[in-house]
């Protein structure tokens, strides 16, 4: 029981963790899956691959990704594809994190504009690159919103909380027994 | 069940965070040339560990707004990129407020009292109109047409990173880079529209559903966080006295 009540903990956490993201552009929901082990019941997380909604923003280096894949931002990978355009010319998001293309850090002209395959192209000519993925196209103006469903996580957070009084409730009846078994049950008259 | 709690409660102040800069938003839907913001939003995570969410950064959208004829006699607009240069008390700053009005002096200023760098108007000008490409023409008893200024207007590297002075009103900074004067109405550059006015380019709409949507998600972290305190007090209850 006390792997239960542990079970429903983690849950929770996966959905507040969820619910605090709700307006994470790029955000991608953790998936919480249960399963019975030979210590109890072991709550395991995975994310989620669900494409999120788009909504257009009207700034020019916001980028969606439509399909798999991410950015690459200095060291790490993002799919929250909100940047801007420095005064050096670096495509920086808001963590200043500088956007990769296949050549290395991007540097733009500010009438650089990103194509759907992932072509940079200022003016006429193709100056770089965004890798990405086959199948995935970039819409720019525009940003990935985060997958998370607040209705399903507020669903997610009441079960466990009912699944954490449950196993309590049961802990308590368990205890209860014990206790008539150890104080009752082998009374000598 | 701690760290649910604290999850939660960084959702919570992202979502007032969100509803202040829409609120902003809102309030100034109808001053001229307003440019709404959005908030960024990310992940807090260590390792495997979620740990809620963080308000990254907060940026002007200079998406260009309607431009609508205005009643006023010294309104001016800019269709496309750029900024009015504007000057007080010897302190410079940007705007896409074109709402001016004559001052006795000759000098264009707005409401706040910043005044249009490097236009004045003659004593003796019946009338006065700003041309496609910032050319100030006016019309005195004797001449008719007379060009007493170029209206230049103002660009730069990165204009996200301009500091807001007021609701219309940027500074430059280290991160925009210094501003680059231009003359408006090259053939695909930026024009000025005379007796315009630029409107906010806050949508409404998608204002009135930001809000719906941040109070939800807001009812929606306290109950994460109502539960996390419930089950600390279902667990603080297992041991019965």
């Amino acid at each position: 029981m006390a792997s239960a009540m542990r079970a429903a903990r983690a849950q929770l956490e996966i959905a507040t963790q969820n619910l605090a993201n709700a307006s994470t552009d790029g955000f991608r929901k953790a998936l919480a899956r249960v399963a019975l082990t030979e210590g109890g019941l072991a709550v395991s997380e995975r994310q989620s691959y669900e494409q999120g909604a788009v909504r257009t923003t009207g700034r020019r280096f916001d980028l969606a990704l439509l399909g798999e894949g991410a950015f690459r931002v200095g060291e790490g990978l993002t799919r929250e594809g909100a940047f801007a355009r420095d005064r050096d010319g670096f495509l920086v998001d808001d963590r200043g994190r500088r956007l990769h293309g296949t050549r290395g850090v991007l540097r733009v002209s500010e009438d650089a504009r990103i194509e759907p395959e992932g072509t940079v192209r200022e003016g006429g000519r193709v100056v770089d690159r965004i890798p990405l993925p086959h199948g995935t196209r970039i819409l720019a103006g525009a940003l990935e919103t985060s997958t998370v469903n607040p209705i399903g996580e507020t669903l997610a957070i009441l079960t466990a909380q009912r699944a954490f009084e449950t196993a309590q409730k049961t802990l308590l009846a368990i205890d209860a027994s014990r206790e008539k078994a150890a104080n009752d049950v082998a009374r000598v008259q | 069940m701690n760290r649910a709690m604290f999850a939660a409660a960084s959702g919570m102040a992202a979502q007032q965070t969100q509803l202040e800069i829409v609120a902003d938003n809102l309030a100034n839907a109808d001053v001229a040339g307003f440019k709404g913001a959005a908030a960024t939003f990310a992940d807090v995570r260590a390792g495997t560990l979620g740990l809620g969410t963080i308000a990254v950064g907060k940026h002007a959208v200079f998406a260009q707004g309607k431009l609508v004829r205005s009643g006023g006699a010294f309104d001016v607009a800019i269709d496309g990129p750029g900024f009015f240069v504007v000057e007080r008390g010897g302190a410079r700053a940007y705007t896409r407020n074109g709402e001016f009005a004559r001052e006795s002096d000759g000098t264009l200023r707005n409401s706040a009292g910043w005044a249009l760098s490097g236009v004045r108007i003659p004593a003796d000008a019946l009338a006065a109109r700003v041309e496609r490409d910032g050319r100030v023409v006016i019309d005195t008893p004797a001449v008719k047409g007379r060009v007493i200024a170029q209206m230049r207007l103002a660009s730069f590297a990165a204009p996200e990173a301009l500091r807001p002075l007021g609701a219309t009103l940027f500074a430059a900074t280290e991160a925009s880079g210094r501003a680059r004067l231009f003359a408006p109405g090259k053939h695909d550059g930026p024009a000025i529209a005379f007796g315009m006015l630029e409107r906010s380019n806050v949508s409404i709409v998608e204002a009135m559903m930001q809000i719906l949507g941040a109070q939800r998600a807001y009812e929606a972290n306290a109950k994460g966080v109502q539960a996390a305190d419930e089950m600390l007090r279902i667990a603080n209850n297992l041991h019965r006295g």
